[in-house]
């Protein structure tokens, strides 16, 4: 497989905060279609690289290439305008927009916006307890409908690529299992995702291949049809302890 | 109290509450957008009705009144624009913006203010009225030119919020306000929603500029008193919304002209402090803000 089939390539990339590179040359790729997960535990920089990617903090060295074309001096708006779309962790979206006004806003770019209506109606069909709150404030929702919204707004931003940052984050397993079925029904249409998780299961039912980070760098590959389970997984973080 | 004298009092009170609006709601729009008061607004408001001035008066280039207007509002506009890359923008990542723009946007006012007497010169000048002549309103007399501010005012601040309410820039605006970084990641321009921004907030302080050029006199410092009127406005009102800035410019303004009329022109100013300060005391979020932001 040539690089530039892939959805994703990130080489060597170096980014972080103030004086510090919480990122120390990390290199990933996701392939055209393909589900990857990204895990590791907290402050690990997971979401420094989503945040890197999509430009709300700047790429200090190394390149990131979405379809074949280097990011590198795109700005966050031209990368949504491209089909790269993040949806942040634990994103409190606009605490004073109701839920269809933000996702009609979230159509925002001139390609989003030409897609509004279509989008719009698949949103509310794959998340019908949106369609029911449709009128309700934003910062009146619960965790899970906060989530299912966040991801909703990615979707109208009409993504030829999602960045999931923790979809689950402190949500009951039988929303979990929801939000997974969600999920997977989105990457159905071969729409390539990468999936950052600290529930080793719910990476595991959904990805195709996983990375583990550990201080900014990826420490191990590994495909899922290789079969590695959850408590080896678990071994090489923990060193055999128990994982909470 | 006769019934001529609370009309009076009530119709003065509309004149100012209009004029209060027209002023507070930009201050309130690049507060509630880019957390931030400009306290150069009072000043670009000054400038709006100089340069109109210049444009249309007969010792100027004695233009239509109309080319003033428009040549007026596109001018501060052009500053305001100048402003937020100048004095803000290099701020935006600095967690101190509020206080270190308190400082740029004030070096502004006062830059501006010498800026225009040096120009035009402190001796008074005054507008030739957009409306001239006089009118009857709920039983008062009062000019043509006070009368358009009542009318015009309503109709801005309905269109200042159906505009924020329902076209996309406009809700891109409040978007920003809320959650800037959510914001980037549906692809709004961040950057570019300030500059659209503090645009419309300098347009309307040119506007009241112009419209009350007719009515009080042209100083360098023509714009002051107004700007404190509106920072008093917009922290009474709640800081962030519009409406509370609406409704909270029509209470001071009528409140004012109540107070002018009971204690006179000269404690009524300090009074409506007091006022400021009591009401903060029982509601810290203002009149009408929401208890959390």
């Amino acid at each position: 497989m040539s690089d530039a089939e892939n959805a994703l390539d990130v080489v060597e990339l170096r980014a972080g905060y103030d004086a510090y590179d919480v990122l120390q040359g990390i290199s990933i790729h996701v392939g055209p279609g393909e589900r990857v997960g990204l895990f590791g535990p907290n402050g690990h920089g997971k979401t420094t690289l989503l945040n890197a990617i999509s430009k709300i903090i700047p790429q200090r060295r190394g390149e990131v290439r979405f379809l074949g074309e280097p990011l590198g001096g795109l700005s966050a708006k031209q990368i949504v305008e491209r089909g790269l779309i993040h949806v942040a962790q634990a994103n409190h979206l606009f605490p004073d927009m109701e839920i269809l006004e933000t996702l009609e806003l979230a159509a925002y770019t001139r390609r989003a916006h030409s897609q509004r209506a279509k989008n719009l109606d698949y949103v509310l069909k794959l998340f019908p307890r949106l369609a029911e709150r449709r009128r309700q404030q934003c910062k009146t929702l619960s965790g899970g409908e906060r989530q299912m919204l966040s991801i909703g707004v990615g979707l109208m931003c009409a993504p030829r690529m999602l960045m999931l940052d923790e979809p689950t984050l402190g949500l009951s397993p039988k929303l979990k299992d929801e939000l997974a079925a969600a999920i997977d029904e989105i990457s159905s249409q071969r729409m390539p995702l990468l999936l950052v998780e600290q529930d080793i299961t719910f990476v595991l039912s959904l990805v195709d291949r996983m990375y583990l980070v550990d201080h900014g760098e990826i420490i191990r590959e590994i495909d899922r049809r290789s079969g590695v389970d959850h408590d080896e997984i678990m071994d090489m973080y923990f060193g055999g302890h128990e994982a909470r | 109290m006769t019934a001529d004298t609370l009309s009076a009092i009530l119709v003065s009170g509309i004149v100012l509450g209009s004029v209060y609006a027209l002023m507070a709601s930009g201050l309130s729009l690049v507060w509630s957008t880019l957390g931030i008061f400009n306290f150069a607004h009072g000043v670009l408001m000054t400038l709006g009705a100089y340069v109109a001035w210049t444009v249309s008066d007969a010792a100027g280039l004695g233009l239509w009144i109309g080319a003033g207007v428009a040549v007026g509002i596109a001018a501060v506009i052009g500053v305001g624009i100048l402003m937020e890359r100048l004095v803000v923008r290099p701020f935006y990542d600095n967690r101190d913006i509020l206080l270190i723009t308190v400082m740029t946007t004030l070096a502004v006012m006062i830059f501006l203010e010498k800026g225009i007497q040096l120009v035009w010169g402190a001796r008074l000048k005054q507008l030739t009225p957009i409306a001239p002549g006089q009118v009857d309103f709920l039983g008062t007399t009062i000019s043509a030119q006070e009368m358009l501010i009542i009318v015009v005012a309503p109709i801005l601040m309905v269109a200042l919020g159906a505009f924020l309410r329902w076209s996309r820039i406009g809700r891109g605006i409040r978007a920003v306000g809320q959650n800037a970084n959510a914001a980037r990641l549906i692809g709004i321009g961040v950057s570019q929603l300030f500059v659209v921004t503090f645009a419309l907030s300098a347009a309307l302080a040119a506007l009241t500029g112009i419209l009350l050029g007719s009515v009080r006199l042209l100083t360098p410092t023509f714009g002051a008193e107004p700007l404190v009127k509106a920072l008093i406005i917009v922290i009474f009102g709640g800081l962030g919304s519009l409406g509370g800035t609406v409704a909270a410019s029509y209470l001071i303004g009528i409140l004012e002209a109540a107070l002018i009329f009971v204690i006179g022109i000269y404690w009524a100013p300090s009074m409506i402090f007091v006022l400021l300060i009591v009401v903060l005391l029982f509601r810290p979020q203002g009149l009408f803000g929401k208890v959390v932001r």
